[in-house]
């Protein structure tokens, strides 16, 4: 049986708004689900990416927001390759993640935005990834102190860790980078 | 051609072998590689996820300062940051503009960008390749992994066919080995989840890993940083989890290459890799 629904205009706003912040070209989905057959977290994830990109154009805010598939996306970029009408669902899952970041929206359990964040402050302080520094806040972070310890000795032994964290020149220039990036995102 | 070198953060790290192995096959070939000064972070998935300007920002910084020189690339993920920050700039005036703001100099999206792979199958060419092989790879069978990001998408990327890539197959049969037909060239690994949600990784790194075994391959050869380490390092933790046994050495194509020039094991930084790949390399 169909249904009209008719968009109320927070829902309107809501496309508007995921359409600005990723050209996703969201209007043009048929629902055709070839984004899903390829997806290779579809199994897993609660929302099914064509589903997701349905939810979004009825303006399902909260529901969108607050999936775990935009925290599951591997940004492989299967589904923008394959799409036949030329939608950008990797793009829209990366407005997503800010967006559902931005509205405290953010699925219990994920650690994708500390490890993103911790990542980030780590290039802003030393300009390239310190692997030993970037690992040892997370686990301080997600108090997860147990897994993974016994890659350790392996990754010593065979040279796949820098001890020491890198050097490059540049660091009030690159604070400022960050910081222009941040107020000129937060400007637009 | 001239190229300068942008090694990205894997190469100073975990894919340390793959960095001394790139080096090792530039020189025997005659191909010279000097580092980009003063380069830095790509960003990866990190910015891409969380900031979509600083995500283009932190790839035209280095860009930019390589002065329109050709920029090589080894890990998959910088060039795709790479591409996708050129892809992105060069198209939107407007993005142009903020970007040139905030990295403080005008950059235009146009200077090139090439993976080794395309430089050493395309700008080189594999019968160029085959001319330098001292030591034939015969009777070793290698599945070509490309993952994800060299190849999607394609219109950012514009590197092999988006489904079917064979730049890399060119380069391992030039070595003299068979390169194995297999499904899983483009198939993704989980890439950073490994860090996250190491159940993604480990399930799709055994797909992959069953799929290379059960073409028949002997060992997977990688272009790609996270890939290798999801494949090589996790293998033994799959292995137990899944109930299956693989014992598939995980190279860089860089390894595979410097042995076919007669380059020793050692040069080639083969003591890195997790899965011991000694008793194959004393096998060819």
């Amino acid at each position: 049986m169909s249904k009209t629904v008719q968009l109320a205009d927070a829902a309107a706003d809501f496309v508007a708004e995921v359409e600005h912040a990723s050209a996703a070209n969201l209007a043009a989905c048929l629902q055709c689900a070839k984004c899903t057959s390829g997806c290779p977290v579809a199994a897993r994830g609660d929302v099914k990416p064509h589903v997701l990109v349905r939810l979004v154009q009825l303006g399902q805010r909260d529901a969108v927001l607050g999936c775990r598939t935009i925290w599951e996306c591997t940004s492989c970029q299967t589904c923008a390759t394959r799409c036949p009408q030329g939608v950008s669902i990797a793009a829209m899952n990366d407005a997503l993640r800010q967006m559902s970041r931005a509205a405290g929206k953010v699925v219990a359990g994920t650690r994708v935005p500390l490890f993103n964040d911790i990542f980030l402050r780590t290039v802003r302080r030393l300009g390239r990834m310190y692997e030993v520094g970037l690992m040892t806040s997370f686990k301080l972070r997600t108090r997860d102190f147990f897994s993974d310890t016994d890659k350790v000795p392996t990754m010593l032994k065979k040279g796949k860790l820098s001890i020491l964290p890198p050097r490059v020149a540049g660091k009030g220039e690159r604070k400022q980078l960050f910081d222009r990036a941040r107020r000129a995102g937060g400007a637009k | 051609m001239s190229y300068v070198f942008y090694p990205g953060c894997s190469l100073e790290g975990t894919a340390r072998d793959f960095h001394l192995s790139t080096m090792a096959v530039a020189k025997a070939l005659g191909l010279e590689l000097p580092e980009l000064p003063g380069w830095i972070c790509c960003g990866s998935t990190a910015a891409h996820q969380s900031d979509p300007l600083l995500a283009l920002a932190l790839p035209a910084k280095n860009l930019a300062a390589a002065n329109g020189e050709t920029v090589a690339v080894c890990c998959a993920a910088c060039y795709s940051r790479l591409k996708a920050a050129n892809h992105e700039i060069a198209r939107d005036a407007k993005v142009r503009r903020q970007v040139s703001d905030i990295i403080g100099a005008d950059y235009d999206g146009r200077t090139p960008v090439r993976h080794l792979l395309e430089i050493l199958a395309r700008d080189i060419g594999p019968e160029k390749i085959a001319e330098h092989v001292k030591r034939p790879l015969a009777g070793l069978r290698a599945v070509c992994y490309y993952g994800c990001l060299l190849s999607r998408p394609p219109e950012v990327t514009n590197f092999d066919d988006a489904e079917n890539p064979t730049l890399m197959d060119t380069l391992v049969a030039a070595c003299g080995a068979e390169a194995v037909d297999w499904p899983h060239k483009t198939e993704c690994c989980g890439a950073s989840y490994s860090i996250t949600d190491v159940g993604i990784v480990q399930s799709l790194t055994h797909e992959i890993l069953a799929m290379a075994k059960a073409a028949g391959a002997d060992c997977i050869v990688t272009a790609c940083p996270l890939c290798q380490l999801n494949l090589d390092m996790r293998q033994k933790e799959i292995e137990a989890k899944f109930g299956e046994s693989y014992g598939l050495p995980v190279f860089y194509f860089t390894q595979v290459l410097g042995l076919a020039l007669g380059l020793e094991p050692k040069a080639l930084g083969l003591s890195s890799l997790v899965v011991d790949p000694m008793a194959l390399v004393s096998r060819i």
